[in-house]
């Protein structure tokens, strides 16, 4: 055994031996003593001289015992515990400044952790895979532009032919299937992936094997396609039974064969999905029918890209290998003229990033807002810890007789701050437990406001979890509070003349000494910085409302949409319209039902539709279209001004008819009429006869104008098989109606999975998720920063004046009117708070050009908002302030003078 | 711009107490008292081990394994808690003594040289 590791035992054991090591002790320098008395007798000194010189020989026998016992103690370790000790009586005394204390901070850190998770577990948060650290994400950027995913097959297949640059290159694409069970077809998510893509992600099956390249090839094996599902599936389906390997899962009315179980961890290389089937790649004909993304090849963007890199490699050199091969795969792929024109003209390049953490579409979406909100986290992180170091301040300051005189009495400044700043580890603490307790209310709050990409149908799932690095944040977070909140007042209230603070106290002779400046800064940038938070929010919010209010050109209220897939049923053409005429028919008899029709496109869904289009020797536009139903207007509440609705009379037969909105006609047509003119689509000439004119209505993004669109009739519209949702405008609750869609669907069509209803106020909120969540979180954040403002401002004040007790005794009693002193206290704050207005504005002004791309229709600099957030501030201020100063004038000067 | 408490007893002061102390207890168990006497007497009275100094000494390379302890009667019959040298401590007293011949030497050149 090492002394040292001799020396740290041997303290530990000390520590639970404290009484009989010192019984030991003082038994020990009494023999001593004795043994000394002794030997000075046997000298022949008389007894009294002999107890006299050991007495003086000895001195103080308490300071040799405090110094043996001193060899055992871990000196700063009972020092911190005496501290800690001495904190906690001190808190306790004043529960409602701990409680203010802690609440703020846990607030500050229970936000950030918070976001943090959020933030982590959407951009850094590496895949659950063996293989994850070896895996890059490929691009591709065209032109000079930003770096695009979605890739067309032969890219892919080209790619994956270059053995020589990677372990394997996979592509796997997300598509919600269909699945039959024992009643009909259900919608289940899933992935189409590549050969490679289980290798190169490398988690083990549970069960069975997963797919290889052999699996991915055209037509499958001789027995069909492998087919793997999750771990979830397997319980739902199977219940965890061994049969389900070998066993066949029809899948698009085809049959596919189970091969495998992979382990819940496993969600694939995209990180907000959690897929329950994975078919091979080559199966799309299958998934994707009537469409075949495969045979499509330039023309079907769909894949995902990812490489496996070779052990050691770097994506510097992956890089430069990818550039080198770029131009000839964009070559060899062109197959038509137009895609040979723009590979021979444009600059093209392939590109791969870090792929740990896989590939997910919802990272460009919420990035910024996600980003913004951090910011305004720590804004508020900040605002707690300045409010707290002035809390402190002013409290220390109270205090400053007490530590003045233990200065004097020999305490060392180091021992006092090392006091000062446990009593602020000690807040520390307590709010970071209090923040990590609110962190899963606060995830439970971000989770129930479903977060959904761009296709309104996908939830984007994450698995917020706690790890290393959220706990590490967190720690840091508390750390960087401790430190700033408890060094400033500890060091300022530790300096200076201790014969002055002895003397002076709260006495009434104080000088208005340079010390008081600094409280006075923090608050004032409190007041800055809260005015900053209230203005961001009111622009958000502002911004939001505007949203809703804008008018979408229809009403969005009490409508409801119902999707039909009937992509992977028999019927087509008018056999097809048929079962959507008798759906229609069923639905719009429903009671509850105004009025119902179809549509191809919803509105702000996100999918959108669009052509070039021209009028009879006018140059062409681009039009966004929509394929829509009898009534549809009236039910959509699109006001029509000219022509007529379409009927299910409407059909290719019929000649081709459209229906334009007002911006589309004026592009085309100007101010003529433009009812009984012809539209002609540019592409393949078709001819369209215009039949009414209606109002403009939002499109896909309701923070854009309306664009020009145009409306076909259902019948016309150009995709094989079509799905189309029913619109349905009801009183009352639409729950009957969806059940009773559900029955005229399985009585039309029983092959379709059941259809899904979806409001178009959902529709709507999925589509602002990120305005909301922003508006809602700095709204939010606003009022807490203004609580702890107020909070702070009270507070610094309260201790402020209880200091200055004495003077404001000895003022009423030469006369000072109770009006005077509400007015003397009330203006120290007055100063702050418009200082701080005024930087805060300042600060406002730059810091909201940050917002400007989430603003709709709102001037990052509005005047009716800064100075509404102002006159707010200057509210709360003022009620802040002005407690203590009536306070102050309740002050009786004989009682607050008798101390003097 | 912080002060110490207290300051440590100088290392050499310590270090060259502690040798002694080891020393001391060369020739079998003694407690604290006869330690102190023993140094006194063998250094012809010269030097005086203070209290003070003495028993943190011995508590200190008790707890670091140079020492082990155990109560037994002293001369006038009382409890008293004798020292012992370990086999470590028999190793750190010949390194200490060895450093500090080396020492001395070096400084007695130092000093006559002319």
């Amino acid at each position: 055994m090492s002394p040292q590791w001799a020396e740290f035992s041997g303290k530990i054991k000390a520590l639970f031996h404290k009484r009989s090591m010192d019984s030991e002790m003082a038994e020990e320098l009494e023999l001593h003593r004795v043994m000394m008395w002794e030997k000075l007798l046997r000298q022949g000194v008389s007894e009294t001289q002999a107890e006299q010189a050991v007495a003086r020989r000895f001195g103080n026998s308490g300071r040799w015992h405090e110094r043996l016992r001193e060899v055992r103690q871990f000196r700063g370790l009972e020092n911190l515990l005496r501290d800690m000790q001495f904190s906690a009586r001190l808190l306790r005394k004043s529960p409602g400044f701990t409680a203010v204390a802690v609440i703020t901070l846990a607030l500050g850190i229970g936000a950030n952790t918070a976001i943090f998770s959020l933030i982590n577990a959407l951009l850094y948060k590496s895949l659950a895979a063996p293989n994850a650290q070896q895996l890059a994400v490929i691009g591709y950027i065209q032109g000079n532009g930003q770096p695009e995913y979605d890739f067309p097959y032969p890219y892919f297949q080209k790619l994956d032919a270059r053995k020589d640059m990677f372990q394997s290159v996979f592509a796997f694409d997300s598509k919600v299937m269909q699945v039959k069970s024992a009643e009909s077809n259900e919608n289940v998510p899933g992935q189409l992936v590549s050969g490679e893509f289980f290798e190169a992600l490398g988690t083990a099956p549970l069960t069975g094997r997963y797919l290889t390249p052999a699996d991915d090839v055209e037509g499958g094996s001789p027995t069909g396609f492998a087919v793997v599902i999750s771990e979830g599936f397997w319980t739902k389906w199977f219940h965890r039974g061994p049969e389900a390997i070998g066993s066949k899962l029809v899948i698009a009315n085809v049959p596919f064969t189970i091969v495998g179980v992979m382990p819940k961890s496993f969600v694939g290389a995209d990180p907000t999905q959690r897929p329950e089937i994975f078919v091979p790649l080559n199966a799309d004909a299958i998934i994707a029918a009537p469409h075949n993304n495969i045979a499509d090849g330039m023309h079907a963007w769909w894949l995902t890209v990812m490489a496996q890199m070779k052990p050691g490699d770097t994506l510097a050199h992956v890089n430069a290998g990818l550039e080198s091969v770029s131009k000839a795969i964009q070559l060899a792929s062109a197959t038509d003229p137009e895609l040979r024109h723009d590979a021979e003209t444009q600059p093209f390049r392939f590109v791969a990033e870090p792929g740990s953490g896989g590939f997910a579409y919802a990272r460009f979406v919420f990035r910024k807002p996600l980003m913004t909100m951090f910011a305004m986290c720590v804004g508020i992180l900040v605002l707690a810890c300045v409010n707290l170091a002035s809390l402190l301040m002013a409290r220390s300051a109270a205090r400053e007789r007490e530590l003045a005189t233990r200065l004097a009495l020999g305490a060392s400044r180091k021992r006092l701050v090392q006091q000062l700043l446990s009593e602020s580890a000690m807040i520390a603490l307590l709010g970071t437990l209090a923040g990590i307790a609110l962190v899963p209310l606060v995830g439970l709050g971000l989770n129930s406001l479903a977060i959904s990409d761009h296709s309104g149908n996908d939830h984007v799932q994450l698995a917020i979890g706690t790890d290393w690095r959220l706990l590490a944040f967190t720690a840091a977070v508390a750390m960087v509070a401790t430190i700033l909140i408890g060094l400033i007042p500890a060091l300022q209230s530790t300096s200076g003349d201790l014969n002055q603070q002895i003397k002076t106290g709260q006495h009434a002779a104080q000088p208005r000494e340079r010390k008081k400046l600094l409280p006075r800064v923090l608050m004032t940038f409190e007041v800055g910085l809260a005015l900053v938070l209230v203005v961001g929010a009111g622009l958000l919010a502002t911004s939001l409302v505007k949203l809703f209010h804008s008018g979408l050109g229809f009403d969005p209220q009490h409508l409801e949409s119902i999707s039909f897939r009937m992509d992977k049923q028999q019927l087509d053409g008018d056999a097809l319209m048929r079962v959507y005429q008798q759906i229609g028919d069923g639905i719009s008899h429903q009671p509850g039902v105004v009025s119902s029709s179809f549509q191809f496109i919803v509105p702000i869904s996100g999918p959108g539709w669009n052509g070039r289009y021209n009028s009879p020797g006018g140059k062409p536009e681009i039009l966004w279209l929509n394929a829509v139903g009898p009534k549809y207007f009236e039910t959509m509440r699109i006001p029509i001004f000219q022509g007529r609705e379409f009927t299910w009379n409407d059909t290719k037969a019929s000649g081709m008819k459209i229906t334009l909105n007002a911006s589309a006609a004026k592009l085309l047509f100007g101010d003529r009429n433009p009812i009984g003119e012809t539209v002609v689509a540019s592409h393949d000439k078709t001819m369209y006869q215009v039949v009414a004119v209606v109002g403009d209505a939002k499109y896909r993004n309701p923070r854009k104008p309306a664009p020009a669109a145009a409306y076909v009739p259902l019948a016309q519209g150009d995709e094989e098989k079509p799905s189309y949702s029913a619109v349905v405008r009801v009183r009352g609750s639409a729950v009957p109606v969806a059940q009773a869609a559900r029955e005229l669907a399985a009585k039309y069509a029983p092959t379709i999975p059941a259809p899904v209803m979806l409001s178009m106020d959902d529709v709507i909120n999925n589509t602002l998720f990120a305005e909301r969540m922003l508006a809602w979180l700095s709204v939010f954040f606003a009022v807490c920063a203004l609580l702890v403002t107020a909070i702070g401002l009270y507070g610094t004040l309260s201790y402020a004046t209880a200091r200055r007790t004495s003077e404001i005794g000895i003022r009423m009693a030469l006369g000072a009117k109770r009006g005077r002193v509400v007015s003397l206290v009330f203006r120290e704050n007055v100063v702050v708070a418009v200082t701080g207005a005024v930087a805060g504005l300042i600060a406002a002004l730059l810091a909201t050009k940050a917002l400007a791309s989430f603003l709709y229709e709102t001037s990052p600099h509005d005047p009716w908002i800064l100075s509404a957030a102002i006159a707010i501030l200057i509210c709360v201020a003022s009620a802040a302030s002005l407690l203590p100063a009536i306070r102050a004038a309740r002050i009786e000067p004989i009682t607050a003078i008798r101390y003097e | 711009m912080f002060r110490e408490e207290q300051p440590e007893t100088g290392d050499l002061i310590q270090g060259t107490l502690e040798m002694l102390v080891l020393k001391a207890l060369l020739r079998g168990p003694l407690h604290g008292y006869a330690v102190a006497e023993w140094i006194h007497e063998t250094s012809q009275q010269l030097l005086k081990v203070e209290e003070g100094a003495l028993y943190p000494a011995l508590h200190r390379l008790e707890l670091r394994g140079f020492l082990e302890s155990r109560w037994g009667l002293s001369e006038n019959n009382r409890r008293a808690k004798y020292y012992e040298l370990t086999a470590e401590g028999t190793k750190r007293l010949n390194a200490e003594s060895q450093r500090w011949t080396r020492l001395s030497a070096a400084v007695a050149f130092v000093l006559q040289a002319s």
